[in-house]
């Protein structure tokens, strides 16, 4: 019986790394993560994934209709006259996107993250920090950008859109919500305990209620105009206003570089926090 | 030679079994087993609140954020900047200013809210995951005595929030009544109104399925939004305003608000509104008691 022991090169038993640049960062699959999460997605509640496009809805009708009865029309961007649902329709929808973002990328992603042991499992394949944060990212867009689309349509049911400029609120709100998710995957990477979620619901109650959502800053002292004019949300109000009446100002630029910057930073964030947390 | 810091044991070792429970009960304070019982028969309901209480304690701090800087910002943002569009707008529409005109209702929507988060999670991890019912049900404390104490600890906290959240509306000078501190009582009652059968219901749950987050969005917040909190519920059309006349902030706010400011409604409707709320915390407390026996005793 003549056997023949297959000769193994040594070389072939050799790990290599990849020339590539951010090689150790980016696997290059963000797509399986995607996937998974839509897969996931299936065996969830239907219910819970409507719920959150309910929320604005509701807001709008009671608050649109019931108090816009008695504050009747108010001064919009540029002077424009408009009637109290179309003013607070587009703060709405930042403030959803908003919430949506801040939802999927600090409750869900701290489950996942203490408790499933997801991105420790994924980061174990050849998966990188940057596929898991762009994929979940992705994912938390998606679900916005479902969102933005629904309610854009009720606002046009509604006759609260009155220039072909207010559809620019989809993609606009989906930057919004991008920006968000970003930063607040990385901050939720710094948290240890469930009741310290309660946090970052309690900073995002005086953005939604102080970002001129519901009345102009003017209201405010200049000092306090100067802190809000600071958050993220104020210029996601402000944005949407904008776009929904079609009324374009330079400083558009700025509410969109000020998410741009957002963006930049929180994935930048979330991605070595990923690197320091799980490839140590 | 006696010494008083030797260990319990070897005290035991000397003084014979009789002596050793004795020194052991009266060194740990606690009673003979059967006065234990006794006691527990009596009291349970209150020892189960103070266990309650005390676990608040843990997240004390956001508790005391929510309470204090939840009618802060609401009362900023909806009582002075809201209202400078209201009062600018339509004047006098509520014969008082905007800020008083809400005053009661965010008084009463933070006490059914609190109620709303401390009645879901909680019961649920009472039965399912930290199990917390179950210990004292190796003592004589019964199932009843559960569901009430634990009944008893949030109508406390609710209570405790209301009274705060007056004070914060008194300095906004937002009250002109000798009798708006009824409106705490209110408050706690609408508390106990919504939270006392969402208790039920959540002690019916076997398993956490995404229902809390539901009741939130589908309940607690389409009640807050349409039960006259920022507007009369007149001004909305008739087919919304059913959900305020069934919601226990409805209820509790038109209440509130005759006590608050000498809001004008005839007293047969007051009378509705306090036997509305009664009923329901009834209800809420009858089949709370019932689940719960059957789940710990079953």
């Amino acid at each position: 019986m003549s056997t023949s022991i297959p000769t193994v090169d040594h070389k072939d038993l050799m790990l290599s790394g990849s020339n590539r640049p951010f090689a150790a960062l980016y696997g290059r699959n963000a797509k399986s993560v995607i996937q998974r999460g839509l897969l996931a997605t299936k065996t969830s509640n239907a219910s819970i994934m409507i719920s959150g496009f309910v929320e604005p809805v509701l807001y709008l009708l009671s608050m649109g209709i019931g108090l816009g009865s008695i504050v009747g029309d108010v001064t919009g961007p540029g002077g424009h006259t408009m009637s109290y649902a179309a003013y607070i329709a587009p703060a709405l929808l930042a403030v959803s996107a908003m919430n949506g973002a801040i939802y999927d990328s600090t409750m869900n992603v701290f489950f996942k993250m203490n408790y499933a042991k997801l991105y420790q499992n994924m980061l174990y394949t050849s998966l990188g920090p940057l596929d898991v944060a762009i994929g979940e990212i992705f994912l938390a867009l998606l679900r916005g950008f479902m969102y933005a689309t629904g309610f854009t349509i009720i606002m046009w049911f509604m006759g609260l859109i009155t220039h072909p400029a207010g559809l620019l609120m989809v993609p606009a709100a989906v930057l919004i919500a991008f920006g968000f998710a970003s930063i607040g995957m990385g901050i939720t990477s710094y948290l240890k305990t469930f009741q310290q979620l309660d946090w970052i619901t309690f900073v995002m109650l005086p953005m939604f209620l102080f970002s001129a959502t519901f009345y102009p800053l003017s209201v405010y002292p200049q000092a306090i105009q100067w802190f809000i004019q600071a958050m993220p949300l104020w210029h996601g109000v402000e944005l949407l206003r904008q776009l929904s009446i079609g009324y374009f100002t330079p400083g558009m630029l700025v509410h969109v570089g000020y998410f741009v910057l957002m963006i930049v930073v929180g994935v930048t964030l979330t991605t070595r926090r990923l690197r320091a947390l799980f490839l140590r | 030679m006696t010494d008083p810091q030797a260990p319990a044991t070897q005290r035991i070792d000397r003084s014979g079994t009789d002596a050793a429970v004795r020194l052991f009960n009266s060194s740990l304070k606690a009673h003979a087993p059967a006065e234990s019982a006794k006691r527990a028969r009596k009291f349970g309901t209150l020892y189960i609140a103070e266990g309650h209480l005390l676990a608040m304690r843990r997240y004390i701090d956001i508790i005391i954020a929510y309470s204090v800087g939840n009618p802060l910002m609401y009362l900023f943002a909806m009582g002075v900047g809201l209202a400078s569009l209201v009062d600018a707008n339509s004047a006098n529409a509520f014969g008082v200013s905007y800020v008083t005109f809400i005053a009661p209702a965010l008084l009463v929507s933070a006490a059914v809210m609190t109620a709303a988060g401390e009645f879901t999670y909680v019961i649920m991890s009472g039965f399912k995951w930290n199990r917390t019912f179950y210990g004292p049900l190796s003592t004589a404390i019964t199932p009843y005595q559960i569901s009430q104490g634990l009944q008893l600890a949030v109508t406390t906290r609710i209570f405790a929030q209301s009274i705060v959240y007056l004070l914060i509306v008194v300095l906004f000078g937002a009250t002109g009544s000798a009798w708006a501190w009824v409106s705490v009582l209110i408050a706690t009652l609408a508390g106990t109104a919504f939270g006392f059968p969402l208790m039920a219901y959540a002690a019916s749950l076997e398993e956490e399925r995404g229902q809390f987050q539901l009741v939130n969005r589908f309940i607690v917040m389409p009640l807050f939004l349409f039960s006259g909190t920022f507007f009369p519920l007149t001004t909305l059309p008739w087919f919304l305003q059913w959900i305020g006349w069934i919601s226990p902030i409805w209820h509790g706010t038109e209440l509130s608000r005759v006590f608050s400011y000498g809001y004008q409604e005839p007293l047969w409707l007051s009378i509705v509104h306090v036997l509305y709320l009664v009923a329901l915390t009834f209800i809420g407390w009858h089949f709370s008691r019932r689940i719960f026996a059957r789940r710990l005793e079953g």
